[in-house]
């Protein structure tokens, strides 16, 4: 599909989203509020056949930033979901019941940066020791842990 | 009632010097379900990375991987150079993309020669490590090192190819050819290989989409997919080629996607090194100066699979996030359909079939049984397993 009639089905289908942007050559940001995740990875997985690459976690002055990242391999573009958390509520709803292949990357994220994801099927320690602290997240910033 | 006592068998064997710890839950032969462990040797490269310069990272990716050492410090350029939009010499292209093509020859020979060892044919083996060795030597030629050639720099590359260099790099190839016609041969046609390998550990295109599997693994399974080719980078647009792919899913599609994927490497290089003597010496870089806020995101397409780097810049001079996913973490968790249900036997195979590559150190791998959790094999003796049953094929 041309980035065009993704772009304008994409608005056409979720009205709520408000901003889509080329971050660069051939990627594509979608911002999108957490409820629409799971409609939004089903027709980009499902619908579209877009491949699924990975999810990066980071923490941000405004909240965390969960980045998921698909690709569509018939024209090399990179389309992005962007879900902006809170500081204050890390939880977002597990991805796993649409793609299967998340489940190790989300328990890496709630080992590394502590996002819960909710009905996760199995959200346990990923890369880190069972023994390593509870509470201590190596990329969380400095700027969330004052505001605490 | 006799007291069960269980005897584990020696300490753990390291299967490719790897860090994965699988659990294979068996019922009599046949393997019922996977359980893998990881993190055995975090090295927090990520983390790291947000501590170095946009120079320094080039560095520190390169030895993520000890095989693929140069799919890292591709993947980062092609994200780094995104961010300011900088377009590389065309020297430079073909310089990367001989580099990136001469790894993936070594990478499946390497791979080749491993699963051969695991059939029990060592001869296998013994060839494609031995014809592995000049391509490593021409490693030599361009970077002066056999293995992390810190070749990349931000807007080009660090070393050039000159003129003298090209003839004996082509010698090389030119002598490569006829051997791997003697391998893919010896590897294609032997009805043992065959009968151990054909229908075994088999992925459907549905699961490779499941689970995001990427290059070979998926290649095999008719998905015809590859960065070099959807993405183009480098010199990939510039040479001609084309994607290997093969429909049937097993084992043995693997194996002859990279094999074949060989001869492409093969003719990708000469025809750089054509392109080359076009060019004119000298101008392997362009100055980069700073590299303002933004996102870049960059791939390449490693001997195993896409490589994915994403970097956010606030404009300093070093990355804010850096998330690297080698092709392995994706392809791995597919060992739920490959070998769950197969025989234990055939479990070292089907799990070195994707070339798993857990970024340097021990993996351990053990047989338990599915009703009472023990341990009945180790590593090693899935290795002895699979190559005992080779042997019974041979003989009968």
């Amino acid at each position: 599909m041309a980035i065009e009639d993704l772009k304008r089905n994409v608005n056409e289908k979720f009205p709520e989203i408000k901003e889509i942007e080329e971050v660069n050559k051939k990627r594509l940001m979608i911002f999108i509020p957490r409820e629409l995740l799971h409609p939004m990875a089903k027709y980009l997985f499902e619908d579209l056949k877009y491949r699924y690459v990975i999810v990066t976690a980071m923490d941000s002055q405004d909240g965390y930033e969960i980045i998921y990242h698909f690709s569509d391999d018939t024209s090399g573009w990179v389309i992005n979901l962007n879900v902006l958390l809170p500081h204050d509520k890390p939880e977002i709803e597990s991805l796993v019941p649409v793609i299967k292949g998340v489940e190790w990357i989300e328990r890496e994220i709630f080992d590394l940066i502590g996002i819960t994801f909710l009905n996760h099927p199995n959200l346990k320690r990923f890369l880190f020791a069972e023994s390593w602290k509870d509470g201590e997240y190596p990329f969380r910033r400095k700027h969330t842990e004052e505001k605490k | 009632m006799a007291k069960k006592t269980i005897v584990p068998i020696g300490p753990y064997h390291p299967l490719l010097e790897e860090p994965e710890f699988f659990k294979l839950y068996c019922d009599g032969e046949i393997v019922k379900d996977v359980v893998w462990e990881t993190g055995y040797n975090h090295r927090g490269i990520e983390k790291i990375c947000e501590s170095k310069t946009f120079e320094q990272v080039f560095y520190v990716v390169e030895r993520i991987c000890g095989i693929c050492s140069t799919s890292h410090p591709f993947a980062y350029a092609n994200a780094i150079e995104s961010i300011p939009g900088v377009e590389i010499p065309i020297r430079a292209k073909y310089i990367r993309s001989i580099v990136g093509e001469l790894e993936r020859i070594h990478s499946h020979l390497l791979w080749m020669g491993l699963a051969g060892h695991f059939l029990g044919y060592n001869t296998v083996f013994m060839w494609a490590w031995k014809y592995r060795e000049p391509v490593l030597d021409m490693f030599e030629i361009i970077a002066g090192n056999r293995n992390n050639y810190a070749m990349f720099t931000i807007g080009g590359v660090r070393r050039d190819i000159e003129e003298e260099k090209i003839k004996p790099l082509q010698d090389v190839l030119d002598k490569l050819k006829p051997k791997m016609d003697l391998l893919v041969g010896a590897v294609m046609d032997d009805p043992v290989i065959h009968a151990r390998t054909k229908g075994v550990g088999v992925l459907t295109a549905e699961d490779i989409h499941d689970f995001g599997a990427v290059g070979p693994t998926a290649r095999a399974s008719g998905v015809d997919i590859d960065i070099r080719r959807d993405d183009p980078y480098a010199a990939y647009d510039l040479v001609d080629w084309k994607v290997i792919t093969m429909p049937e899913g097993d084992i043995f599609a693997k194996a002859a996607v990279r094999l074949l994927e060989i001869y492409e490497s093969i003719s990708i290089i000469e025809q750089c090194l054509k392109g080359l003597k076009k060019e004119q010496e000298g101008g392997i870089k362009n100055k980069v100066k700073t590299i303002p806020p933004g996102i870049g995101m960059g791939r390449a397409e490693a001997p195993r699979g896409e490589v994915f780097h994403f970097v956010k810049s606030d404009g300093a001079n070093r990355p804010v996030r850096h998330k690297i996913r080698a092709p392995s973490y994706t392809c791995i968790p597919t060992f739920r359909k490959s070998v769950v249900g197969g025989t234990i036997a055939d479990a070292a195979l089907a799990t070195a079939a994707v070339d798993p590559c857990y970024c340097c150190t021990e993996r351990m791998a053990q047989a338990y049984d599915y009703k009472s959790g023990q341990m009945i094999y180790n590593a090693a003796d899935l290795v002895k397993l699979s190559q005992q049953k080779t042997q019974v094929l041979k003989n009968s």
